[in-house]
């Protein structure tokens, strides 16, 4: 019953209020929790699976097989493509430099190839794309999301 | 002159890549005009003259597809542009709807003008949020002409959400049915049972392009460029130590060399300055030793005779320095990553192919590498667990490009 709901299942629930409740439209779903809450934690996809009548495991299942889904933490995700092109232009300093300078509001991923290999190496931050990216830019970054 | 600019726009081109003025620009307005006023068998059968292969890695004929989901059974088909572009060293499709989102997107919509779809999905990775922004207006300018909505063809854009597999055409379905992205077991091949278990249409972003610039001039301006074999001009993404990394077009047959060498494409190889190799189609592709890239050109025969093939177009160039034991042994961890684990095969081979590469077995247990890529080329059931040993034993093939430190 609605006053049984927690209040987290209610802000889910008002997040997917225009979506059609059928299963098509559930990775939607996922990215709008997603974007609201930087991570996808077992009550959130409890809270996507009550409303969109869709059992709990499967939803689980679903969640739990695309790496972008991946952010325990909920912090703002950080992407260092390290793949082979982005390797080759000192990918793992940029690394280094994300790590050293991370603080509590970012997490560094290491991802495979971001397909912006003509702008190697590249971060992308979750909404754009740090292109032939530099130690400094990358500190930069994380400084700004940390003060944001 | 290799450089052609016919799918991606001319260095002159003025307009907006999302406005109205671009489809004029462009004569993709009188594409669609002229497309969309024909019998959906006068389209297929120009598509099947224009020779177009899909673009997406398998260069299956373009015309094939679309008769056949014109001809299967059902009231209800989709069309699908696969927009994943999630293989290694590919960035073509990106850079093609960053530059002239409004080709693709005509060519969807003629798609299902031709095969009887009503709705319509552009499937685009996740990690492409601004040009998915730039599909979306462009997306909204087509509606503004009316050739999208309720009068013509519903597009609807899916973000993916970081799996590799999912750009395999059945695991892209179950991705927009909600469903794990897995692939299925093919037969029923997607033009009888694709999405929702529909006739389905789904090509590559650059397959779609090439449509939508047919229709806009007409068979024999299409055909002035390629070979014998291979029809038009392919967009290749060069990258890694080369002067001028980036995505060009260039005529089926252009010496491979030539891509790397002329001044308006690669500028040469960058780094120590000498070739080491190429890695020619993304994870699963080929490598080719500086001897054959000399002697090949970028067409579907003269790569085949060497067991190579152009894959998405990825031309990932390394000069002499670099241990190509480092790049297999990335490539492994990358499929034993993305290796959806539905069948033995893949999911156990992938890994132990990362074993091997991580203890440097690479040049001692090669008759062991040989028979198991073999056993997973021929018992996988997707692409990915079948080609995933393809690089690798490429690299068996060449002793030459054993590195010697
Ligand atoms: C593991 C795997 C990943 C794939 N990823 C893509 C992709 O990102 N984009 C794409 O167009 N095709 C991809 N394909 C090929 C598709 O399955 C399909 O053949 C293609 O979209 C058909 O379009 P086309 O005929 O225009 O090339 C992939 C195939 C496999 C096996
Ligand atoms: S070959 Fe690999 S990726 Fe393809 S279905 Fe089998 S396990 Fe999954």
């Amino acid at each position: 019953m609605d006053v049984q709901k927690s209040a987290m299942e209610t802000t889910v629930a008002a997040r997917l209020n225009d979506l059609v409740r059928e299963r098509g439209q559930l990775l939607p779903a996922l990215w709008r929790v997603m974007e609201e809450y930087r991570q996808l934690s077992p009550e959130l996809l409890e809270a996507v699976s009550l409303f969109m009548d869709i059992p709990y495991a499967e939803v689980y299942g679903v969640a739990s097989f695309y790496a972008l889904f991946e952010n325990a933490s909920g912090n703002t995700p950080m992407y260092v493509c390290t793949d082979v092109m982005c390797a080759l232009q000192g990918a793992e300093s940029l690394k280094e430099a994300a790590k050293a300078n991370l603080g509590t509001k970012v997490t560094v991923h290491e991802s495979a190839c971001l397909g912006q290999c003509d702008y190697a190496p590249a971060v992308w931050s979750g909404s754009h794309v740090l292109r032939r990216a530099t130690a400094d830019d990358v500190t930069a970054a994380v400084e700004a999301i940390t003060h944001e | 002159m290799n450089e052609v600019r016919r799918l991606l726009p001319g260095k002159q081109t003025s307009s907006s890549p999302i406005s109205k003025e671009r489809l004029v620009e462009r004569g993709f307005d009188r594409a669609l005009d002229y497309a969309l006023a024909l019998e959906p068998e006068e389209i297929i059968s120009t598509v099947t003259k224009s020779g177009i292969k899909g673009r997406g890695g398998a260069a299956f004929p373009t015309g094939v597809k679309w008769s056949s989901v014109s001809k299967a059974e059902g009231s209800v088909k989709y069309v699908v542009m696969n927009a994943d572009e999630s293989e290694l060293g590919t960035f073509k499709d990106r850079v093609l709807l960053e530059e002239d989102p409004l080709g693709a997107l005509v060519g969807l919509v003629i798609g299902a003008h031709a095969v009887g779809a009503k709705k319509a999905y552009c499937y685009i990775r996740g990690e492409y949020r601004e040009v998915e922004q730039t599909l979306a207006r462009a997306i909204e300018t087509l509606r503004h002409g009316g050739w999208v909505g309720p009068h013509g063809v519903e597009i609807e854009i899916r973000r993916g959400a970081g799996a590799y597999i999912a750009g395999e055409e059945t695991a892209l379905f179950n991705s927009i049915e909600g469903k794990r992205p897995e692939p299925r077991v093919k037969p029923p091949f997607p033009t009888t049972k694709g999405l929702w278990a529909s006739p389905t249409l789904i090509q590559n972003v650059e397959t779609l392009a090439n449509v939508a610039i047919l229709f806009a001039h007409d068979l024999h301006w299409f055909t002035a460029y390629g070979t014998q074999d291979t029809v038009g001009t392919k967009l290749v993404g060069l990258s890694g130590h080369i002067r001028r990394p980036g995505v060009y077009e260039v005529p089926f047959g252009t010496p491979m060399q030539e891509i790397l060498d002329a001044p308006e494409l690669g500028g040469t190889v960058s780094g120590s300055g000498r070739l080491g190799a190429v890695l020619l189609g993304g994870a699963a592709g080929t490598f080719l030793t500086p001897q054959e890239v000399k002697n090949t050109v970028l067409d579907y025969p003269s790569l085949g005779a060497i067991g190579a093939s152009i894959g998405s177009g990825a031309i990932m160039v390394f000069d002499d320095t670099v241990n190509l034991e480092w790049v297999v042994t990335k490539l492994a961890r990358f499929f034993a990553e993305e290796s959806c684990g539905q069948c033995v095969p893949c999911r156990i081979g992938t890994k132990r192919i990362l074993e091997m590469m991580e203890t440097g077995e690479l040049w001692t247990r090669t008759s062991d590498l040989r028979a198991l890529g073999q056993a997973m080329k021929d018992a996988s059931i997707c692409g990915l667990g079948q080609t995933a040993p393809v690089a690798l034993l490429s690299i068996l093939e060449r002793p030459e490009l054993r590195h010697h430190a």
